[in-house]
Protein backbone atom coordinates (compact mmCIF):
# COMPACT_ATOMS: atom_id res chain seq x y z
CA UNK A 1 0.00 0.00 0.00
CA UNK A 2 1.52 3.23 -1.17
CA UNK A 3 2.07 6.07 1.28
CA UNK A 4 -0.37 8.13 2.25
CA UNK A 5 2.01 11.45 2.34
CA UNK A 6 2.73 10.27 -1.65
CA UNK A 7 -0.93 10.40 -2.33
CA UNK A 8 -1.20 13.78 -1.34
CA UNK A 9 1.61 15.24 -2.72
CA UNK A 10 -0.13 13.82 -5.83
CA UNK A 11 -3.41 14.98 -5.33
CA UNK A 12 -1.89 18.25 -4.94
CA UNK A 13 0.11 18.29 -8.16
CA UNK A 14 -2.68 17.43 -10.22
CA UNK A 15 -4.76 20.42 -8.38
CA UNK A 16 -2.20 22.80 -8.79
CA UNK A 17 -1.68 21.85 -12.69
CA UNK A 18 -5.36 21.81 -12.87
CA UNK A 19 -5.58 25.37 -11.43
CA UNK A 20 -2.73 26.90 -13.38
CA UNK A 21 -3.94 25.06 -16.80
CA UNK A 22 -7.78 26.55 -16.18
CA UNK A 23 -6.42 29.94 -15.86
CA UNK A 24 -4.27 30.00 -19.03
CA UNK A 25 -7.61 28.91 -21.02
CA UNK A 26 -9.37 31.62 -19.55
CA UNK A 27 -6.88 34.59 -19.73
CA UNK A 28 -7.27 35.62 -23.06
CA UNK A 29 -10.74 36.40 -22.61
CA UNK A 30 -9.24 39.45 -20.03
CA UNK A 31 -6.79 40.12 -22.52
CA UNK A 32 -8.19 40.51 -25.62
CA UNK A 33 -10.83 43.09 -24.06
CA UNK A 34 -7.70 44.90 -22.09
CA UNK A 35 -6.20 44.87 -25.28
CA UNK A 36 -9.04 46.43 -27.37
CA UNK A 37 -9.33 49.14 -24.44
CA UNK A 38 -6.05 49.80 -24.01
CA UNK A 39 -5.73 50.40 -28.44
CA UNK A 40 -8.81 52.32 -28.26
CA UNK A 41 -7.90 54.66 -25.14
CA UNK A 42 -4.50 55.52 -27.17
CA UNK A 43 -6.17 56.06 -30.17
CA UNK A 44 -8.28 58.36 -28.65
CA UNK A 45 -11.25 56.39 -28.67
CA UNK A 46 -13.79 54.35 -26.72
CA UNK A 47 -12.73 50.57 -27.00
CA UNK A 48 -15.50 48.50 -26.97
CA UNK A 49 -18.27 49.74 -25.40
CA UNK A 50 -21.95 48.45 -26.29
CA UNK A 51 -22.05 44.91 -25.22
CA UNK A 52 -22.55 44.68 -21.75
CA UNK A 53 -21.28 47.55 -18.68
CA UNK A 54 -18.44 49.08 -20.81
CA UNK A 55 -18.10 45.97 -23.30
CA UNK A 56 -17.05 43.65 -20.70
CA UNK A 57 -19.19 40.97 -22.44
CA UNK A 58 -17.34 41.77 -25.61
CA UNK A 59 -14.66 38.68 -25.67
CA UNK A 60 -17.81 36.59 -24.65
CA UNK A 61 -19.37 37.77 -27.79
CA UNK A 62 -16.11 36.64 -30.03
CA UNK A 63 -15.64 33.55 -28.51
CA UNK A 64 -19.43 32.84 -29.17
CA UNK A 65 -18.54 33.88 -32.99
CA UNK A 66 -15.74 32.27 -33.43
CA UNK A 67 -17.16 28.38 -31.85
CA UNK A 68 -19.86 29.16 -34.35
CA UNK A 69 -17.74 30.37 -37.34
CA UNK A 70 -17.65 27.42 -39.88
CA UNK A 71 -14.34 25.09 -39.78
CA UNK A 72 -12.84 25.93 -43.10
CA UNK A 73 -9.42 23.28 -44.27
CA UNK A 74 -8.38 23.93 -47.70
CA UNK A 75 -8.69 21.83 -50.37
CA UNK A 76 -4.83 21.55 -51.43
CA UNK A 77 -3.84 21.48 -48.03
CA UNK A 78 -1.74 19.24 -45.75
CA UNK A 79 -4.73 17.78 -44.20
CA UNK A 80 -2.81 16.59 -41.15
CA UNK A 81 -0.48 18.58 -40.29
CA UNK A 82 -3.17 21.25 -41.06
CA UNK A 83 -5.29 20.22 -37.94
CA UNK A 84 -2.36 19.34 -35.69
CA UNK A 85 -0.55 22.88 -36.20
CA UNK A 86 -2.96 24.68 -33.80
CA UNK A 87 -2.34 22.52 -31.55
CA UNK A 88 1.78 22.51 -31.78
CA UNK A 89 1.40 25.90 -31.16
CA UNK A 90 -0.65 26.37 -28.04
CA UNK A 91 0.80 22.94 -26.47
CA UNK A 92 4.27 24.15 -25.24
CA UNK A 93 2.03 27.89 -24.58
CA UNK A 94 0.63 25.59 -21.58
CA UNK A 95 3.72 23.35 -20.85
CA UNK A 96 6.22 26.30 -20.20
CA UNK A 97 3.88 27.09 -16.76
CA UNK A 98 4.85 23.72 -15.08
CA UNK A 99 8.80 25.44 -14.63
CA UNK A 100 7.53 28.71 -13.41
CA UNK A 101 7.96 30.05 -10.17
CA UNK A 102 4.65 32.41 -9.07
CA UNK A 103 5.88 32.22 -5.56
CA UNK A 104 7.48 30.74 -2.60
CA UNK A 105 6.06 28.46 -0.03
CA UNK A 106 2.07 29.32 1.27
CA UNK A 107 0.06 27.76 4.09
CA UNK A 108 -3.16 26.78 3.64
CA UNK A 109 -5.16 28.35 6.07
CA UNK A 110 -7.11 26.49 9.01
CA UNK A 111 -5.44 22.97 7.57
CA UNK A 112 -2.08 23.66 8.27
CA UNK A 113 -0.28 22.06 5.18
CA UNK A 114 2.46 24.13 3.47
CA UNK A 115 1.95 24.09 -0.46
CA UNK A 116 4.21 25.72 -3.16
CA UNK A 117 3.52 28.17 -5.52
CA UNK A 118 5.08 26.34 -8.49
CA UNK A 119 4.60 23.02 -10.19
CA UNK A 120 8.19 21.69 -10.36
CA UNK A 121 11.22 23.23 -9.02
CA UNK A 122 13.52 22.21 -11.75
CA UNK A 123 17.14 22.53 -11.63
CA UNK A 124 17.53 23.58 -15.30
CA UNK A 125 14.00 25.83 -15.27
CA UNK A 126 15.72 28.68 -17.65
CA UNK A 127 16.78 25.75 -19.86
CA UNK A 128 13.55 24.26 -20.08
CA UNK A 129 11.27 27.18 -20.31
CA UNK A 130 13.77 28.41 -23.47
CA UNK A 131 13.31 25.53 -25.01
CA UNK A 132 10.09 24.66 -24.70
CA UNK A 133 8.63 28.13 -25.57
CA UNK A 134 10.85 27.49 -28.90
CA UNK A 135 8.91 24.34 -29.80
CA UNK A 136 5.79 26.60 -30.51
CA UNK A 137 7.60 27.96 -33.58
CA UNK A 138 6.99 24.62 -34.92
CA UNK A 139 3.08 25.05 -35.30
CA UNK A 140 3.92 27.86 -37.29
CA UNK A 141 6.02 26.21 -39.46
CA UNK A 142 3.60 23.95 -40.07
CA UNK A 143 0.44 25.80 -40.23
CA UNK A 144 2.59 28.24 -43.20
CA UNK A 145 3.40 24.74 -44.84
CA UNK A 146 0.54 22.95 -44.95
CA UNK A 147 -2.17 25.90 -45.43
CA UNK A 148 -0.41 25.37 -49.53
CA UNK A 149 -1.15 29.53 -49.55
CA UNK A 150 1.75 31.76 -50.64
CA UNK A 151 0.93 33.89 -48.07
CA UNK A 152 0.85 31.98 -45.25
CA UNK A 153 4.38 30.08 -46.57
CA UNK A 154 6.20 33.12 -46.09
CA UNK A 155 4.57 33.87 -42.80
CA UNK A 156 5.78 31.20 -41.81
CA UNK A 157 9.43 31.11 -43.37
CA UNK A 158 9.68 34.58 -41.83
CA UNK A 159 8.29 33.47 -38.24
CA UNK A 160 10.64 30.68 -38.49
CA UNK A 161 13.95 32.74 -39.31
CA UNK A 162 12.92 35.17 -37.15
CA UNK A 163 13.13 32.89 -34.22
CA UNK A 164 16.46 31.56 -34.84
CA UNK A 165 18.08 35.16 -34.86
CA UNK A 166 16.94 36.08 -31.44
CA UNK A 167 16.53 32.93 -29.79
CA UNK A 168 20.39 33.22 -29.56
CA UNK A 169 20.26 36.56 -28.37
CA UNK A 170 17.68 35.72 -25.52
CA UNK A 171 19.75 32.80 -25.18
CA UNK A 172 22.58 35.14 -24.04
CA UNK A 173 20.62 37.10 -21.81
CA UNK A 174 19.03 34.05 -20.34
CA UNK A 175 23.43 33.01 -19.75
CA UNK A 176 23.87 36.82 -18.45
CA UNK A 177 20.90 36.23 -16.08
CA UNK A 178 22.56 32.51 -14.64
CA UNK A 179 26.11 34.35 -14.18
CA UNK A 180 24.26 37.40 -12.09
CA UNK A 181 22.17 34.81 -10.02
CA UNK A 182 24.65 32.00 -10.25
CA UNK A 183 22.08 29.47 -10.89
CA UNK A 184 19.73 27.87 -13.49
CA UNK A 185 16.91 26.94 -11.26
CA UNK A 186 14.16 29.78 -11.77
CA UNK A 187 13.50 29.50 -7.84
CA UNK A 188 16.77 29.78 -7.01
CA UNK A 189 16.93 32.88 -9.46
CA UNK A 190 14.01 34.86 -7.72
CA UNK A 191 15.53 33.62 -4.15
CA UNK A 192 18.55 35.68 -5.07
CA UNK A 193 16.86 38.58 -5.87
CA UNK A 194 15.31 38.85 -2.43
CA UNK A 195 15.89 42.16 -0.21
CA UNK A 196 15.21 45.41 -1.64
CA UNK A 197 15.16 47.53 -5.57
CA UNK A 198 18.55 46.84 -5.60
CA UNK A 199 19.11 43.28 -5.55
CA UNK A 200 17.27 42.72 -8.79
CA UNK A 201 18.82 41.61 -11.68
CA UNK A 202 17.97 45.22 -13.51
CA UNK A 203 19.70 47.28 -11.21
CA UNK A 204 23.03 45.37 -11.20
CA UNK A 205 24.64 48.20 -12.86
CA UNK A 206 25.82 48.48 -15.90
CA UNK A 207 24.90 45.14 -17.29
CA UNK A 208 21.88 44.72 -15.69
CA UNK A 209 19.56 46.74 -17.86
CA UNK A 210 21.62 45.97 -21.02
CA UNK A 211 20.79 42.36 -20.03
CA UNK A 212 17.18 43.20 -19.80
CA UNK A 213 16.83 45.52 -23.26
CA UNK A 214 18.87 42.39 -25.16
CA UNK A 215 16.24 40.01 -23.41
CA UNK A 216 12.95 42.81 -24.16
CA UNK A 217 13.70 43.28 -27.66
CA UNK A 218 15.05 39.37 -28.40
CA UNK A 219 11.39 38.19 -26.48
CA UNK A 220 9.20 40.75 -28.80
CA UNK A 221 10.69 39.35 -31.57
CA UNK A 222 10.13 35.83 -30.40
CA UNK A 223 6.54 35.74 -29.36
CA UNK A 224 5.88 38.20 -33.07
CA UNK A 225 4.35 41.01 -31.79
CA UNK A 226 4.84 44.47 -32.97
CA UNK A 227 6.88 45.88 -33.85
CA UNK A 228 8.45 42.84 -35.01
CA UNK A 229 5.20 40.90 -36.18
CA UNK A 230 6.55 40.44 -39.91
CA UNK A 231 5.02 36.92 -39.72
CA UNK A 232 1.53 38.23 -39.99
CA UNK A 233 2.17 41.49 -41.60
CA UNK A 234 -1.15 42.53 -42.65
CA UNK A 235 0.22 45.57 -45.05
CA UNK A 236 2.30 42.42 -46.99
CA UNK A 237 1.19 38.79 -46.30
CA UNK A 238 -2.93 38.40 -45.91
CA UNK A 239 -2.65 37.75 -42.24
CA UNK A 240 0.56 35.31 -42.51
CA UNK A 241 0.66 32.07 -41.43
CA UNK A 242 -3.29 31.94 -40.21
CA UNK A 243 -4.27 33.59 -43.33
CA UNK A 244 -6.17 30.04 -44.27
CA UNK A 245 -7.06 29.38 -40.61
CA UNK A 246 -11.21 30.03 -39.19
CA UNK A 247 -13.02 29.38 -36.40
CA UNK A 248 -11.65 28.25 -33.51
CA UNK A 249 -8.06 26.51 -34.91
CA UNK A 250 -7.31 30.20 -35.55
CA UNK A 251 -8.62 30.70 -31.91
CA UNK A 252 -6.29 28.47 -30.84
CA UNK A 253 -3.75 30.38 -32.77
CA UNK A 254 -4.86 33.61 -31.13
CA UNK A 255 -4.58 31.57 -27.75
CA UNK A 256 -1.19 30.67 -28.11
CA UNK A 257 0.06 34.03 -28.94
CA UNK A 258 -1.26 35.72 -25.45
CA UNK A 259 0.22 32.98 -23.22
CA UNK A 260 2.82 33.84 -24.91
CA UNK A 261 2.86 37.39 -24.11
CA UNK A 262 1.76 36.41 -20.64
CA UNK A 263 5.27 33.95 -20.48
CA UNK A 264 7.15 36.84 -21.59
CA UNK A 265 6.22 38.96 -19.20
CA UNK A 266 6.07 36.22 -16.51
CA UNK A 267 10.00 35.83 -17.63
CA UNK A 268 11.05 39.25 -17.64
CA UNK A 269 9.52 39.71 -14.05
CA UNK A 270 11.61 36.40 -12.79
CA UNK A 271 14.92 36.69 -14.47
CA UNK A 272 15.18 40.56 -13.62
CA UNK A 273 12.72 42.11 -11.58
CA UNK A 274 12.69 40.06 -8.74
CA UNK A 275 9.69 37.78 -9.30
CA UNK A 276 7.27 38.19 -6.04
CA UNK A 277 10.14 39.57 -4.27
CA UNK A 278 8.57 43.38 -2.77
CA UNK A 279 10.68 46.15 -4.03
CA UNK A 280 10.67 47.60 -0.52
CA UNK A 281 9.51 46.55 2.75
CA UNK A 282 5.68 46.97 2.92
CA UNK A 283 3.71 45.00 5.38
CA UNK A 284 0.70 42.80 4.97
CA UNK A 285 0.84 43.07 0.86
CA UNK A 286 1.34 38.66 -0.05
CA UNK A 287 4.26 37.86 -2.42
CA UNK A 288 2.15 36.90 -4.87
CA UNK A 289 0.02 39.97 -5.61
CA UNK A 290 3.48 41.60 -6.00
CA UNK A 291 4.29 39.09 -8.63
CA UNK A 292 0.86 39.47 -10.07
CA UNK A 293 1.05 43.32 -9.96
CA UNK A 294 4.19 43.51 -12.04
CA UNK A 295 3.56 40.65 -14.57
CA UNK A 296 -0.17 43.44 -15.33
CA UNK A 297 2.83 45.86 -15.60
CA UNK A 298 4.37 44.20 -18.00
CA UNK A 299 1.66 43.29 -20.04
CA UNK A 300 0.51 46.61 -20.21
CA UNK A 301 4.03 47.65 -21.11
CA UNK A 302 4.18 45.24 -24.26
CA UNK A 303 0.13 46.40 -25.65
CA UNK A 304 1.47 50.13 -24.75
CA UNK A 305 4.00 49.13 -27.04
CA UNK A 306 2.15 47.66 -29.69
CA UNK A 307 0.33 50.38 -30.38
CA UNK A 308 2.93 52.56 -30.75
CA UNK A 309 5.92 51.74 -32.54
CA UNK A 310 5.37 50.91 -36.57
CA UNK A 311 6.91 47.49 -37.28
CA UNK A 312 10.66 47.30 -38.88
CA UNK A 313 11.70 46.00 -42.25
CA UNK A 314 12.80 42.45 -42.63
CA UNK A 315 16.01 43.85 -43.53
CA UNK A 316 15.74 46.02 -40.85
CA UNK A 317 14.94 42.97 -38.73
CA UNK A 318 18.00 41.12 -39.46
CA UNK A 319 20.43 43.80 -38.79
CA UNK A 320 19.21 44.13 -35.26
CA UNK A 321 19.24 40.66 -34.75
CA UNK A 322 22.68 39.80 -36.07
CA UNK A 323 24.49 42.96 -36.06
CA UNK A 324 23.74 44.57 -33.30
CA UNK A 325 21.87 42.13 -30.15
CA UNK A 326 24.69 39.22 -30.34
CA UNK A 327 27.45 41.50 -30.51
CA UNK A 328 26.42 43.72 -27.77
CA UNK A 329 25.19 40.67 -25.65
CA UNK A 330 29.37 39.00 -26.40
CA UNK A 331 30.43 42.42 -25.12
CA UNK A 332 28.36 42.48 -21.73
CA UNK A 333 28.56 38.82 -21.32
CA UNK A 334 32.49 39.40 -21.22
CA UNK A 335 32.05 42.30 -18.51
CA UNK A 336 29.47 40.73 -16.52
CA UNK A 337 32.13 37.60 -16.27
CA UNK A 338 34.75 40.06 -15.29
CA UNK A 339 32.36 41.38 -12.86
CA UNK A 340 31.21 38.39 -10.90
CA UNK A 341 34.79 36.95 -10.68
CA UNK B 1 36.36 67.27 -37.82
CA UNK B 2 35.55 67.09 -33.77
CA UNK B 3 32.16 68.50 -34.48
CA UNK B 4 30.95 65.55 -37.03
CA UNK B 5 32.41 63.75 -34.50
CA UNK B 6 30.60 64.69 -31.66
CA UNK B 7 27.53 64.88 -33.28
CA UNK B 8 27.96 61.12 -33.55
CA UNK B 9 28.51 60.46 -30.58
CA UNK B 10 25.29 62.56 -29.73
CA UNK B 11 23.53 60.52 -31.80
CA UNK B 12 25.01 56.91 -30.74
CA UNK B 13 24.14 57.88 -27.16
CA UNK B 14 20.57 58.96 -28.04
CA UNK B 15 20.74 55.22 -29.73
CA UNK B 16 21.43 53.44 -26.86
CA UNK B 17 19.30 55.35 -24.35
CA UNK B 18 16.11 54.71 -26.72
CA UNK B 19 15.40 58.37 -26.68
CA UNK B 20 12.93 58.09 -29.39
CA UNK B 21 11.35 55.25 -28.04
CA UNK B 22 10.56 57.07 -24.70
CA UNK B 23 9.27 60.33 -26.46
CA UNK B 24 6.82 58.10 -28.93
CA UNK B 25 5.82 56.04 -26.16
CA UNK B 26 5.33 59.20 -23.42
CA UNK B 27 3.09 60.73 -26.47
CA UNK B 28 0.97 57.38 -26.56
CA UNK B 29 0.74 56.82 -23.00
CA UNK B 30 -0.71 61.01 -22.64
CA UNK B 31 -3.13 59.73 -25.16
CA UNK B 32 -4.13 56.53 -23.22
CA UNK B 33 -5.08 58.85 -19.82
CA UNK B 34 -6.52 62.00 -21.58
CA UNK B 35 -9.77 60.44 -22.52
CA UNK B 36 -12.06 59.71 -25.61
CA UNK B 37 -13.04 62.05 -28.31
CA UNK B 38 -15.33 59.49 -29.67
CA UNK B 39 -19.24 60.48 -28.06
CA UNK B 40 -21.24 57.49 -26.92
CA UNK B 41 -23.85 57.77 -28.80
CA UNK B 42 -26.33 56.71 -28.99
CA UNK B 43 -26.96 55.47 -25.72
CA UNK B 44 -26.00 58.22 -23.33
CA UNK B 45 -24.55 61.10 -25.83
CA UNK B 46 -25.69 63.20 -28.64
CA UNK B 47 -24.14 65.81 -30.57
CA UNK B 48 -26.59 69.08 -31.00
CA UNK B 49 -25.02 71.10 -34.24
CA UNK B 50 -24.54 74.75 -34.54
CA UNK B 51 -27.67 77.19 -35.66
CA UNK B 52 -25.73 77.11 -39.00
CA UNK B 53 -26.21 73.36 -39.39
CA UNK B 54 -28.45 72.31 -42.46
CA UNK B 55 -30.69 69.36 -41.68
CA UNK B 56 -34.14 67.92 -42.21
CA UNK B 57 -36.14 70.85 -44.24
CA UNK B 58 -38.45 72.44 -41.41
CA UNK B 59 -41.88 74.49 -42.83
CA UNK B 60 -42.91 77.31 -40.21
CA UNK B 61 -45.52 78.99 -38.84
CA UNK B 62 -46.08 82.65 -37.59
CA UNK B 63 -46.88 83.65 -33.62
CA UNK B 64 -51.01 82.96 -34.80
CA UNK B 65 -50.01 79.51 -36.19
CA UNK B 66 -50.68 80.44 -39.73
CA UNK B 67 -48.35 78.64 -42.18
CA UNK B 68 -45.73 81.39 -43.41
CA UNK B 69 -45.81 79.53 -46.74
CA UNK B 70 -47.35 80.95 -49.60
CA UNK B 71 -46.74 77.76 -52.35
CA UNK B 72 -44.92 80.79 -54.31
CA UNK B 73 -42.34 77.86 -55.38
CA UNK B 74 -39.47 79.68 -55.36
CA UNK B 75 -37.90 76.87 -53.43
CA UNK B 76 -38.90 74.53 -56.30
CA UNK B 77 -37.31 77.01 -59.11
CA UNK B 78 -33.85 77.08 -56.70
CA UNK B 79 -33.17 73.92 -56.26
CA UNK B 80 -30.49 72.53 -58.25
CA UNK B 81 -31.83 69.32 -57.89
CA UNK B 82 -35.48 69.73 -58.24
CA UNK B 83 -36.38 67.52 -55.67
CA UNK B 84 -38.78 70.03 -53.93
CA UNK B 85 -42.52 69.96 -54.98
CA UNK B 86 -45.30 72.47 -54.59
CA UNK B 87 -48.47 72.37 -56.03
CA UNK B 88 -50.05 75.60 -54.94
CA UNK B 89 -54.04 75.99 -54.09
CA UNK B 90 -56.45 78.86 -52.69
CA UNK B 91 -57.65 78.90 -49.59
CA UNK B 92 -58.83 81.70 -47.51
CA UNK B 93 -59.79 80.27 -43.92
CA UNK B 94 -57.08 80.98 -42.40
CA UNK B 95 -54.53 78.54 -43.15
CA UNK B 96 -51.74 80.32 -44.33
CA UNK B 97 -50.76 83.73 -44.31
CA UNK B 98 -52.17 84.55 -47.65
CA UNK B 99 -55.06 83.36 -49.83
CA UNK B 100 -52.79 80.97 -51.66
CA UNK B 101 -51.54 78.09 -49.88
CA UNK B 102 -48.97 75.05 -50.65
CA UNK B 103 -51.29 71.87 -51.59
CA UNK B 104 -48.60 69.65 -51.54
CA UNK B 105 -45.18 70.65 -50.65
CA UNK B 106 -42.98 67.63 -50.76
CA UNK B 107 -39.05 66.67 -50.49
CA UNK B 108 -37.47 64.27 -51.90
CA UNK B 109 -34.46 63.60 -49.14
CA UNK B 110 -32.49 61.40 -51.23
CA UNK B 111 -31.94 63.83 -53.90
CA UNK B 112 -31.53 66.85 -51.95
CA UNK B 113 -27.93 68.26 -51.30
CA UNK B 114 -28.74 70.21 -48.18
CA UNK B 115 -27.79 73.28 -49.88
CA UNK B 116 -29.76 75.51 -48.26
CA UNK B 117 -30.65 77.99 -51.33
CA UNK B 118 -34.15 76.81 -50.98
CA UNK B 119 -34.05 78.85 -47.27
CA UNK B 120 -32.39 81.77 -49.13
CA UNK B 121 -34.79 81.64 -52.33
CA UNK B 122 -38.34 81.78 -49.62
CA UNK B 123 -39.43 85.44 -49.35
CA UNK B 124 -41.43 84.34 -45.99
CA UNK B 125 -39.07 82.39 -43.98
CA UNK B 126 -40.88 79.90 -44.36
CA UNK B 127 -39.01 76.74 -45.42
CA UNK B 128 -35.27 76.52 -43.28
CA UNK B 129 -33.19 73.64 -42.74
CA UNK B 130 -33.48 72.38 -39.03
CA UNK B 131 -31.04 70.26 -37.05
CA UNK B 132 -32.76 66.80 -37.14
CA UNK B 133 -29.78 64.90 -39.15
CA UNK B 134 -30.55 61.68 -38.27
CA UNK B 135 -32.53 60.63 -41.72
CA UNK B 136 -31.73 56.91 -42.22
CA UNK B 137 -34.66 54.29 -42.66
CA UNK B 138 -34.64 50.88 -43.37
CA UNK B 139 -36.73 51.07 -46.24
CA UNK B 140 -37.90 53.87 -48.81
CA UNK B 141 -41.00 55.32 -47.00
CA UNK B 142 -39.10 57.88 -45.08
CA UNK B 143 -37.30 58.91 -48.31
CA UNK B 144 -40.80 61.39 -49.37
CA UNK B 145 -41.42 64.03 -46.58
CA UNK B 146 -44.37 65.44 -47.23
CA UNK B 147 -46.10 68.96 -46.07
CA UNK B 148 -47.66 67.73 -43.28
CA UNK B 149 -44.54 66.18 -41.23
CA UNK B 150 -42.26 68.90 -42.03
CA UNK B 151 -44.83 71.18 -40.34
CA UNK B 152 -44.61 69.49 -37.15
CA UNK B 153 -42.07 71.46 -35.03
CA UNK B 154 -38.25 69.86 -35.08
CA UNK B 155 -36.94 67.87 -31.56
CA UNK B 156 -34.58 71.13 -31.59
CA UNK B 157 -36.05 74.60 -30.94
CA UNK B 158 -35.15 77.37 -33.47
CA UNK B 159 -33.93 78.97 -30.34
CA UNK B 160 -31.47 76.80 -28.91
CA UNK B 161 -28.13 77.81 -29.48
CA UNK B 162 -26.14 74.34 -30.07
CA UNK B 163 -23.00 72.87 -30.40
CA UNK B 164 -23.19 70.68 -27.55
CA UNK B 165 -23.07 67.15 -26.47
CA UNK B 166 -26.79 66.30 -24.71
CA UNK B 167 -27.67 63.52 -22.35
CA UNK B 168 -30.12 61.36 -24.32
CA UNK B 169 -31.32 57.77 -24.61
CA UNK B 170 -31.58 55.22 -27.21
CA UNK B 171 -35.25 54.32 -28.17
CA UNK B 172 -35.40 50.97 -30.41
CA UNK B 173 -39.64 50.22 -31.38
CA UNK B 174 -41.08 48.71 -34.19
CA UNK B 175 -41.57 52.13 -35.08
CA UNK B 176 -38.13 52.68 -35.81
CA UNK B 177 -35.24 53.45 -33.60
CA UNK B 178 -34.63 57.37 -31.82
CA UNK B 179 -32.43 58.38 -30.17
CA UNK B 180 -34.15 61.20 -27.81
CA UNK B 181 -31.45 63.84 -26.50
CA UNK B 182 -32.51 65.82 -23.29
CA UNK B 183 -31.64 69.87 -23.96
CA UNK B 184 -31.34 70.50 -20.24
CA UNK B 185 -28.71 68.30 -19.88
CA UNK B 186 -25.86 69.67 -21.88
CA UNK B 187 -22.35 69.70 -21.86
CA UNK B 188 -18.99 71.12 -24.00
CA UNK B 189 -17.89 68.79 -26.34
CA UNK B 190 -14.62 66.98 -25.78
CA UNK B 191 -12.38 68.07 -28.61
Amino acid sequence: MPDISLIVALALMVIKVFIVTTILFVLPLPLTYVERKVAGHIQVRLGPWRVGPHGLLQPFADMIKLILKEDIVPDKADKFLFKLAPLMAMLPAFVVYAAIPFGDKWTIPFIDREVTLYIADMNVGILYVLAISGLGIYGLIFGGWSSNSKYALIGGLRSSAQMISYEIAVSFSAIGVVLLSRSLSLLEIVKSQGGNLLHWNFFYLPVGPVWFAIFLIGSLAEINRVPFDLPEDEGTLGAGFHTEYSGMRFAFFMLAEYLALVTVSVMSVVLFFGGWNAPFNVPFVPPILWFLGKVILFIYFFMWVRFTLPRYRYDQLMTIGWKILIPVSLVNLIITGLMKI
Amino acid sequence: MSGKERLNIFELIKKVVFTDFVKGLSITLGYNVRGSMTLKYPDQEKWIPYKRFRGLHTLNRDENGRELCVACELCSKACPTQCITVIPMEDDTGRGISDRVAKVWKVDLVRCLFCGYCEDACPTRAVRLGRDYELACSDSSCNLKQREELLVPQSVPESFEGGVVAASTFEASPAGLRVKADLTKTKKRPW
